[in-house]
Parts: C-alpha cells; structure tokens; sequence
C-alpha cells in the first residue's frame, strides 16, 4: 500500500485544498485578481460583450447558490429561479417606495435595496429550506417545482403592488442615490427626471465597482438603450410567442407565467389572456444596445461592473464557505445523514443553512437581473429561469464554484452561438429559438448518465486519476 | 349557492385530467420509486402528435388512439434511454435526468411545431348544457371527457386487481426482491409501468387540449397540480391519485371561480405546503414513515 | 476490575427498555448497566437486539417503555446530533465515513461539536474562525499520528483499505473527547493482527473513556471486556465477567449451533 505520502511534504495546493488556513488571505487574493481582471476586461471591450459579460456574472451569482444548495448539500431545487424574483421584487420596492428615507444617516441607494432584497432571500428561504429539510429528493424538487410556478403567479395577487403581469418598471439608476420605479401600466417610466449627482459615490461596499457611475447616467436613454420594446404593445404580437417554449435564450424570459390549465373550466372565462404574458420582452436585447453617454459612460459597462461586482463579493463569500467547516458539513449530510448525526452536526440545520445561503445568493442575482432588464416581472423569474439554473450547474459541474461559472457561460454564450449559426445557415425561426433548450436538455441527461461532475468533475477526475486518487465525481 | 355549484361542476373535467396525469406519476413512482418530472412533457408531445393526426383526419378517436400508442412508445423509449442507465447511481442525477428530458421534450415540440398556442377541436360541442330552463357548466365535451377518464380507471383498475399482468406489477412494486424470487420478470414490469404511465398522461393531454390551447409550455402548471394530488394521495396509491387529482381540480376550480385563475397555482402550493408538513407520506400510503 | 452486579452507579444505563418494530418485540425489559471506565460487552446471536440497544441509545429509536439513563439523567427524546454534545460518541457498522471528504477532514468532522465557528464567521473567513479550525486540524493530525494513519490524511476513504478507514472512523469518534464510545462492532472485517491491535487500543482508552462494545468476535470481547452482557431473543439471559460469561449454561444453549469462536 502505497499511502506513505508525507504529510508535510504534500504541495502547497493540497494544503490549502485540505487545510483551510488562512484560507481568508487566499480566496481575498483569488477573487481580487479575477475582480481586477474582469474589470479590466469589461473596460476594454464591445458594449455588447459587457452585457453578456453582466448576464453571465449575474447566473453565476445564483448558480454559486445552485453549487451548494444542489452539489454540496444535495438537495435539487427547482425554486432558485422564484427566490431572484423575491430579491428582483424587493429590490424594485425598495428603491420605488423608500428612496428617500435614509438609514442610519446613510443615503437610500441601490446598496440598500441590496441589502433589503437579500434579507428577503434570506427570509423567504429560511420558511422554505424549514420546509424543504424535512423532505426527500423528488419531493423537495416538486414542492420548488410549485415554488417556481406559484410564486411569480403571486404578483397577479397584488397587481397594484407588483403590477401584475405587466410587472414593474425600474427607472435606473436615479441619481440621487435612489432608484425609481413606476409601472408599465402607468406609462411614466420615462417620467422621472435626471437630478442631482450623488454624493455617495463608491461610498459602499455592495455594487461599489460601479456606484461612481451613477451620477452620470441619463435615464431615458437608459429606457432606450437597453430594452426599446419594453411597451407591451410592441411585441406582443412579434415572434416572442414563437419562442414560448424557449426556456433559457436572452431574447425571451416571458414564458413562465404560462398558465394553460385555468381555461379548461368552461365557465370560468380566463381572466389571464395566454398571449398577455409573452407580452412584455424583458429580455436584454445586446444588439441594440451600443448606445453610450455623454462622458464616454456606456451602460452596458456599468451593469457588467455592478454585476461583478456583486458575484466577485458572492464567490468570496462561497468559497470561503464551501472550503471551511461548513461546506464539509454539507457535503458529510449528503452524503451519509446518519453518520453526520453521528458526529454531532444536525442533518436538517444542515439543510436549511444550505436552502438559505443559496437563496441569499439567488435573491442577490434576481436584484443584479432586476437592473439589468430595468425591469421586474412574473416572466423574467418563471419557470424557465429555474430550470436554466439546474442546466447550468449540471453541465459546468454540481459541485464547484468553477462550474458554476462554466454553467453560466454556457447558458449565455450557447443561445448566441446558435443563433450565429442560424444567421449563416439560415435556419427559421422554430428551429434557432429551440435548438438551444433541445441541446440543454440531451446534455443535461448525457452528462447525468455519463459523466455525472459535470466539466469541472470529469476534468479533475482525470487529474486525479493521473495523479492516481479516486474519489467520487460528485465531491 | 348556484355558483358553488357552477364552479365545483366545471371542475370536475379539468379534476378529471389532473387524475390521469397524477395516476401516471404514480404508476412511475411505483415501478421505479421516482417522480417522472418530464410526464407531463411526454403528454404534451403526444397530444401534439394527436393535433397532428386530428388536423389530417379529422378523426378524434383516431387521434386519442394514436397519442396512447405514441405515449406508450415514449414511456417506455425514456424509460430505456434515460431512466434504467441513470436509476442505480444517484437519486439527485436522477432527478435531474427527468427535467432533462423535460426541456429537451419541450424545445423539440417547439421546433416540430411552433410556440404558438394551438387549439384543439373537440370531437362534440363544448357550449354549455340547456336543461331545465339555463345554461349549465357542463358540456357534452366535459361528458366525454368523464367517460373516457372512468373508463381508463376502471380499466386500470381491472388490470392492476384481476389480471396477472397486475398482479405482477403489484408484486414487483411491493417487494421486488421476492417477486423475482417468485419468477415475476421484474424488468419487465417495470417498463410495463412507464408505458401505460406513458398512455395514461398522453389520453390527459389530448382530453385537456380542446378546453385549453397547447403549446410546449402549456402544461407545465398542469405537473404541479398533479405533482399535488399525486402527493396528497401518497405518491404510490392510485386511488388516492384519482380522488386528490379529482379533489385539486375542484379546489382549483372553485378558487379560480371565486378569485381569479391566477390564483390557481398559488393555492397548489400552499395545499402541497401543508401537506408535506402534516403528513409528508401522503393520505392514502402504504408505506410506513420515512426512515431518518 | 471486577464489577458486582446489579451495578450502584452505572454511567449509561437503559432501563426496561421494551421496543416493537413492526409487530415484532425486538426488546422485552432489557436493562443494561455500563459501569464508568471500564469496557462493557453487549453479545448474543444475531437477531438478539444488540444493534436496536445501540440505536436506541444514539436516538434512531425511541422506546415504547423505559428509559436511558446518562450520569444519572434521564435521556428524553434523544436527537442524535446532540449526543457528541452529552459526551457520548458512536461508530457505525462498517466504516460510515464520508466519502467525498479526505481521511483528515471526517476525523476532523468529528470535532464538530466542539467548534462553534457560525456560519455567518464561516463565510467571511473570520480569523476566529479559521484558527479554531486550524486547533482542530492540529488535533485530528495528532489522534491520526497516534493511530498511525497520518500518512492517508490527504486521502478519500475509496483508495483507503478497509482496516485504515477503521482506524479512521475510531478517530473520527474520539477527537470529540467522548466520556462514552459506543463501538458497533468495530472489528468485523478485519485481520487478527489488527485485532489484537484493536483490542490493545481499546484497554489503553480506559479508564479515562468508558466503552461499550458490541462484536461477534468473542476472542475480541473476552479479551478486552471487564464486563459482558448476553442478549437473546430481545432478552437479557446473562451477565458478568468473561469467565462467568464463558460458562454460562444458557449462554452456551443460545449460541448453540451458531459459530462461537471463543
């Protein structure tokens, strides 16, 4: 038996792998150089790759949930998707509603509305992990599968608060260290007027990469910029009802609220016309938007910067977790409850820690993505958002911060490719609409089937093999 | 009053549907121990297979013939495609593998037929009733749909109490180690169970169409209120699949009723909340508590 | 040591335990005594209850009858993960380590509940945090040394052979400094050489650490215990010390036709 390896001698990535000392130092360093890193490489290119540049940062923001809450914990969640709808929703509130009270002398600013929309996260979460601890795989993915389909189904609860299917329009960012937010229905999201520049700029720890940027920001041509055809009107009837089945492309995140069963009572008319919500496009649209300002400001620049911002934070926060006690923890209750118990550590505390951090997680996403689309509505968080979650994870690989972010470039970068080869080959619109979803589903059941950790397990369960260590693809 | 009765009367056809999906999730749970998340992917592919068939020929029975057989052929291609590689390495994988199939279903429908919601004609008229004097919820459509739903449960329920086919596949649910003892092709019966499971949801697909449109994603809401019943009746009681899935569809038609239809998923949420907090194993299991 | 039996002050006791699962009565007014510092046996052909004493014990089961006694406290409604917390710490059958963690990392899992890092602390990699695990690390290394698997620290317990995941699941039950170990059969699967290392461990325990031990091996269990009881058919047919365990007539008459290797 060969296993005369001494301690002492192991390499210095095995110490750290192991030992997680002074891991504080390593992960701060880590994160800062790919902060550093992306910040220089979101300066230097096409707007319209910054905005895929925020689109992928703000996936991996969730999908850091998805590594624990699925890989490390276990537990397959479905709701992910309906818990950035809490952070979207609580983040659009918060900046409409209080804008102008302060807290704690601190000026009401995005920052705050961050704070507030995770704290929503954290709460919603912790209800629903109390729940989830208490079941087993298929069950836990049903009751988040309700979850995904039920909760954006509540903003037709409240359609004066949450404005129902239309959903809520964010003015952002305004300027004086607030957001407003007024409804689609209203017509007035032009409405709000450029003020002041801020006087908080970079003042906080939050979005503070591109807190700074604030002031300078126009706001109409903000509306303009990012999303021309946020008016239901413009598309309702265009080909976004082509792509209803079209779960994950950037073009359409209206298919959620799709609700086709109501209709099957013959005298209850449909109060919910099916077409009405694939009415609004919430969907970033990156080619039409180059527009930038007057001081050379480009808004696709600035929503990359926040966007990293909040997933450089977040990935700092997870790897300290995942390579501590407690992602050892998580993964012991995955992978033997009785003997975690054992041990000392609570397999359903376990559980809920895990539901909660990743909905803290998600809740912070759904806030990036409700100011990247400038806008929050039962179609962006449905259904399809969940589920492009799970892919992701599955294919980057379940348990790694690294798959996280491969699945989050997948998911991003796949939907484009297809649609570059549908401008070549000339494909119709049936076909490059769904091509990607089909191509997400074969590879979610080939990698299940055949390579179960995903790229980043199969690539280090060749590493391992070369180095000649087993253990299992999931770890 | 004349609501109530209105609003629980139009529920039954839409409970009716919401039965048959949820027998099929039981029928997969109990030949495989797992929840198909892509059951309601596979009705939805047939039912469009069936809109096919209808649009060329015009003929309903035909066309519901046709989604049985493909729902039957597609139950039993995931089961050998997806399920049994997957079934022994993790739970979670499979899990996974079932949404899968889900989005892959769903995307391949949308490029064979389009996004568009399509409707689908029924075979007899679905207005309202005239009788004794106004116009009642019911139509002859709801008839027909109450008439094939008994139907197939009876069949069900003949094939599963008197025949050794049922027999079988009981005893292979039940305890397979001793029914293979007991010469039973446990395999065998397992694909046994994804087929009909298959047929089961495909004849709910093709009922539901007429009364709702299709499209790719129309059924998805479909799978939560039968993933409801299905678990409110214990995930492995058939029984329990048809009185709850009958059960959700009146709730749901009598919230939709009195509030809106919006409401509908909400609420099933909430009745699988409480459920799965009161009584995790659902009301009519055979099986004891879960162990730790 | 010898014990005189019934005992005065037992450490751990069950007392009229009595359990039915499903229809069947596993446990029928058993009372066990595990005196403190010494190493007490549970023995008895299989099916005798010996595995549902251990689980009632750790919490799995609840008692229809009876309690669990603890340092003269009665356990009610035990939670498992509480246990490590009392003093009281438990190896699985087989091995039970975890297998996506290193050797290092399941010994030093078994410290847990004597770190109180939050998760909040945790996640911003708070320096308290980090030395507290960085003491634990120390620890678990230094039990792994002692046991003489410090070389498999940095690995998985799938490329470990058997008897060192055994060593490892035995240190992952004593880095929580237990006043109790519950051993569920530790030497199955092992060598006689090990065996007898095994035995020599388990005495160097004493009496600092109380044991109980439950083993089919009866060379082990004579060798090692101060005390044995004998269960059979969910009763408690026999007690005392090896040597009066070894002659019992009953004893004998329950082992009849099942392998005695004594």
């Amino acid at each position: 038996m060969s296993l005369l390896t001494d301690v002492k001698n192991m390499s210095n990535a095995q110490k750290l792998r192991t030992f997680p000392g002074n891991r504080i130092v390593w992960h701060a360093v880590i994160v800062g150089v790919v902060w550093l890193l992306l910040l220089l490489l979101n300066n230097n290119i096409d707007p319209l790759y910054s905005s895929y540049l925020a689109l992928v940062a703000m996936y991996a923001t969730a999908m850091f949930g998805m590594t624990i809450l699925v890989g490390l914990s276990g537990q397959v969640s479905l709701g992910n998707g309906a818990l950035m709808a809490v952070g979207g929703y609580v983040f659009a509130l918060t900046s409409m509603n209080w804008q102008t009270v302060p807290i704690f002398g601190w000026e009401w600013n995005a920052v705050w509305s961050m704070v507030f929309a995770g704290l929503g996260g954290i709460l919603i979460g912790g209800i629903v992990g109390g729940l989830a601890a208490r079941l087993k795989g298929p069950y836990l993915a049903g009751l988040t599968l309700g979850l995904a389909v039920g909760v954006p189904a509540i903003t037709n609860r409240f359609p004066e608060l949450l404005g129902g299917e239309n959903g809520l329009m964010l003015t952002v960012p305004y300027p004086a260290g607030g957001y407003a937010a007024s409804e689609i229905a209203a017509g007035t999201e032009s409405g709000a007027e450029t003020s002041d520049p801020n006087s908080d700029a970079g003042s906080d720890t939050g979005a503070a990469a591109g807190e700074d940027q604030y002031a300078e920001l126009d706001l109409s041509e903000f509306d303009q910029g990012v999303d021309a055809s946020t008016d239901p009107n413009a598309t309702l009837a265009s080909e976004d009802l082509l792509t209803e089945g079209d779960l994950l492309t950037l073009d359409d995140f209206s298919n959620g609220g799709d609700l086709g069963l109501e209709s099957a009572d013959p005298v209850v008319e449909p109060s919910v016309d099916p077409s009405v919500d694939a009415g609004v496009d919430t969907g970033v649209d990156p080619s039409g938007i180059t527009d930038s300002f007057d001081g050379g400001f480009i808004i696709e620049q600035w929503q990359a910067s926040m966007a990293i911002a909040v997933a450089c934070l977040v990935a700092f926060a997870a790897l300290n977790l995942i390579r501590g006690r407690q992602g050892r923890v998580w993964k012991a209750v995955r992978d033997d409850p009785i003997a975690a118990a054992v041990v000392g550590i609570s397999p359903s505390g376990s559980k809920v820690s895990a539901f909660v951090v990743s909905s803290l997680f998600a809740a912070l996403a759904g806030a990036v993505f409700a100011q990247i689309l400038s806008f929050v509505g039962p179609g962006a968080f449905g259904l399809g958002l969940s589920l492009s979650l799970l892919v992701g994870i599955v294919l980057g690989g379940r348990s790694s911060l690294l798959g996280a972010i491969l699945g989050a470039l997948i998911i991003v970068w796949l939907p484009e490719l297809v649609n570059g080869l549908s401008g070549e080959r000339g494909w119709p619109d049936q076909i490059t609409n769904n091509a990607p979803n089909l191509l997400y589903g074969l590879l979610v059941v080939a990698v299940v089937l055949a390579a179960p950790g995903g790229i980043t397990g199969t690539v280090r369960s060749w590493i391992d093999r070369a180095r000649g260590k087993s253990r299992s693809p999931l770890s | 009053m004349t609501n109530f009765i209105d609003f629980l009367l139009g529920g039954f056809s839409s409970g009716a549907v919401i039965a048959l999906m949820a027998l099929a999730l039981v029928m997969v749970w109990r030949s495989t121990r797992m929840v198909n998340f892509a059951q309601v992917g596979q009705a939805m592919f047939t039912t469009y297979i069936a809109l096919t068939v209808q649009q060329s020929t015009g003929n309903w029975l035909l066309a519901l013939a046709v989604a049985m057989v493909a729902g039957l052929i597609l139950g039993i291609v995931v089961f050998f495609l997806v399920i049994r590689p997957v079934k022994n390495s993790d739970t979670t994988g499979a899990i996974i593998a079932t949404f899968g199939v889900l989005i892959a279903l769903q995307a391949g429908a949308g490029m064979i037929w389009g996004g568009d919601p399509e409707g689908f004609i029924p075979p007899v008229s679905n207005a309202g009733l005239e009788f004794a004097g106004r116009i009642w919820p019911v139509s002859l459509y709801d008839i027909l749909v109450w008439i094939v739903t008994a139907a197939l449960v009876i069949g069900l329920t003949l094939l599963f109490t008197k025949t050794s086919l049922g027999l079988s596949m009981r005893a292979s649910a039940f305890n397979p180690e001793v029914a293979r003892l007991s010469g039973v092709r446990v395999n065998r019966m397992l694909i046994t169970g994804w087929a009909i499971a298959g047929a089961t949801g495909a004849v709910g697909g093709v009922l539901i169409a007429p009364v709702s449109t299709i499209s790719p994603n129309s059924f998805d809401i479909l799978l939560v209120f039968a993933f409801t019943a299905a678990v409110i009746g214990g995930l492995d009681s058939l029984i329990g699949a048809v009185t709850f899935g009958i059960g959700t569809g009146l709730v749901i038609s009598l919230v939709s009723g009195y509030t809106d239809a919006s409401n509908a998923p909400v609420v099933a949420l909430a009745l699988l909340a409480l459920n799965l907090l009161l009584k995790p194993d659902g009301v009519f299991s055979h099986h004891g508590s879960r162990s730790v | 040591m010898k014990y005189v039996l019934p005992l005065t002050h037992p450490l751990l006791a069950l007392e009229n335990i009595s359990i039915t699962l499903s229809g069947l009565k596993i446990l029928d007014d058993v009372s066990i005594g595990v005196p403190e510092g010494a190493v007490t046996g549970l023995i008895g052909p299989n099916g005798a209850g010996k595995t549902t004493v251990f689980n009632i014990m750790s919490g799995f089961l609840t008692p229809d009858e009876g309690n669990v006694r603890f340092d003269g406290k009665k356990l009610k409604h035990i939670k498992t993960h509480h246990l490590t917390k009392l003093g009281i710490s438990r190896t699985l059958q087989g091995v039970g380590l975890f297998a996506s963690l290193t050797a290092l990392e399941n010994v030093m899992l078994g410290g847990s509940s004597r770190i109180k890092s939050g998760i909040f602390a945790d996640s911003l990699g708070a320096p308290w945090a980090d030395s507290a695990q960085n003491k634990l690390r120390g620890e678990a290394l230094e039990v792994m040394t002692e046991f003489g698997i410090a070389d498999a620290a940095d690995r998985y317990p799938g490329e470990l052979p058997y008897p060192v995941q055994k060593r490892v699941a035995i240190a992952r039950s004593l880095i929580s400094d237990p006043k109790v170990l519950l051993l569920d059969e530790p030497a199955g699967g092992i060598s006689a050489a090990d065996m007898a290392e095994l035995g020599r461990m388990i005495r160097s325990w004493t009496p600092e650490r109380t044991v109980l031990l439950v083993e089919h091996h009866m060379e082990l269990v004579m060798e090692v215990c101060d005390l044995i009881w004998v269960l059979d058919a969910g009763k408690v047919i026999a007690s005392g010390t090896p040597e009066q365990v070894r002659t019992n007539p009953a004893v004998l008459a329950a082992y009849l036709g099942t392998e005695v290797d004594a």
